[in-house]
């Protein structure tokens, strides 16, 4: 029976459509209840991209003036955090360029250590560190030893739950592409769970 | 048992996850983690790995979700109030246009009078022609230009202590 599905998706999209016209207009009191919708997720997407608290920080602020900015381009048709989410991750990958422009290729090539630049591996991570209050120290270890691009498939994958398509758009690579890292991701994360915290 | 088969769990473990496995592969999948601990207690592990990542909380620092709407409010005052600064600069490049399209003929007359007076070659004065219609667009160019780069330096924030 598609009826819940169907409803839900054309809620879904009725709301996406009421943002888009919100974001365009630069109406202050949706983007003040987006801000605290979307607060958590976001700093927490940019803490895992970022592997810096602070960084997180001024990305977050970042990111939202950039929507308010950039509101007339978003059509409503995706959903707002998959839009939101591409913009933080430009926002981080403009940045890197600006720090490092001889290490351009380490943002696109994947098989680069450290494609999406995070803190030194053998220090205590602010990551961790932010982390560190959690239970699963080891889940958590793991984690850390995975590589950031495959990192932040997973994360938005498992932790924002956006459908592959949807991460297409965040990521701005093709589909067989996030399936890839998806895989690789998957199989690093193995990989560290079978060889425990160091 | 062999690697293959282990390998293989694998594979549709990590399938499972990422685009979906067929009923047969699930039935397979389930017998061979039934015989094989080591398979099933590593998927076992990814999904309590992947399900922290869901529920894990990151703490979220205090007024930081508060001063962004401020910036964001700021933000928001200041473009409306660009705004009209930004169409009356435009509205001025399109009336000048209309007002050098409607004056062109006289304004040859006057570049070519003063050329002959002043003994200098046609081109010369052709291209004095030329570069009065450019004007308005140059002053456009000029007056956006430095709106982006004040843009850019509000936007240094970024870079700066890194």
């Amino acid at each position: 029976m598609p009826g819940p599905t169907l409803f839900f998706s054309t809620l879904m999209s009725d709301e996406a459509r009421s943002i888009a016209r919100g974001v365009e207009k630069r109406d202050p009191d949706l983007l003040d209840r987006l801000i605290e919708r979307y607060q958590y997720r976001l700093f927490r997407y940019l803490v895992y991209v970022t592997g810096n608290k602070d960084r997180a920080e001024d990305f977050f602020q970042e990111t939202w003036i950039r929507v308010l900015e950039r509101g007339h381009q978003y059509d409503g048709k995706s959903k707002f955090e998959a839009w939101l989410f591409a913009i933080a991750r430009h926002l981080v990958i403009d940045w890197q360029r600006s720090k490092k422009p001889q290490s351009l290729d380490t943002l696109t090539d994947p098989h680069q250590e450290h494609p999406l630049q995070l803190a030194n591996e053998n220090d205590p991570s602010p990551l961790h560190q932010i982390l560190s209050q959690e239970q699963e120290e080891n889940v958590q270890a793991s984690l850390e030893k995975i590589p950031a691009i495959y990192r932040e498939v997973l994360v938005l994958r498992f932790q924002e739950e956006l459908q592959i398509e949807e991460m297409v758009g965040v990521l701005g690579i093709p589909l067989s592409t996030v399936k890839s890292r998806l895989y690789r991701g998957l199989e690093a994360l193995r990989g560290a769970l079978q060889r425990g915290p160091a | 048992m062999s690697a293959d088969l282990h390998t293989r769990a694998n594979q549709l473990n990590a399938q499972e996850r990422v685009e979906g496995i067929s009923e047969a592969e699930r039935e397979w999948l389930g017998a061979h983690m039934q015989e094989c601990m080591l398979c099933a207690d590593l998927a076992r592990q990814t999904d309590q790995a992947l399900r922290w990542m869901r529920t894990t909380a990151i703490p979220f620092p205090s007024g930081l979700a508060s001063r962004t709407q401020f910036r964001v409010r700021l933000r928001a005052q200041e473009l409306r109030e660009r705004e009209p600064k930004r169409r009356a600069l435009w509205l001025a490049c399109g009336v000048s246009w209309i007002f050098g399209v409607a004056s062109a003929p006289y304004v040859w007359n006057v570049f070519q009078w003063f050329g002959q007076r002043a003994g200098l070659p046609k081109l010369v004065w052709e291209l004095g022609f030329g570069l009065w219609w450019t004007i308005p667009a140059f002053f456009a160019a000029a007056v956006l230009l430095m709106e982006s780069s004040r843009k850019g330096e509000q936007a240094d924030w970024i870079s700066q202590g890194s």
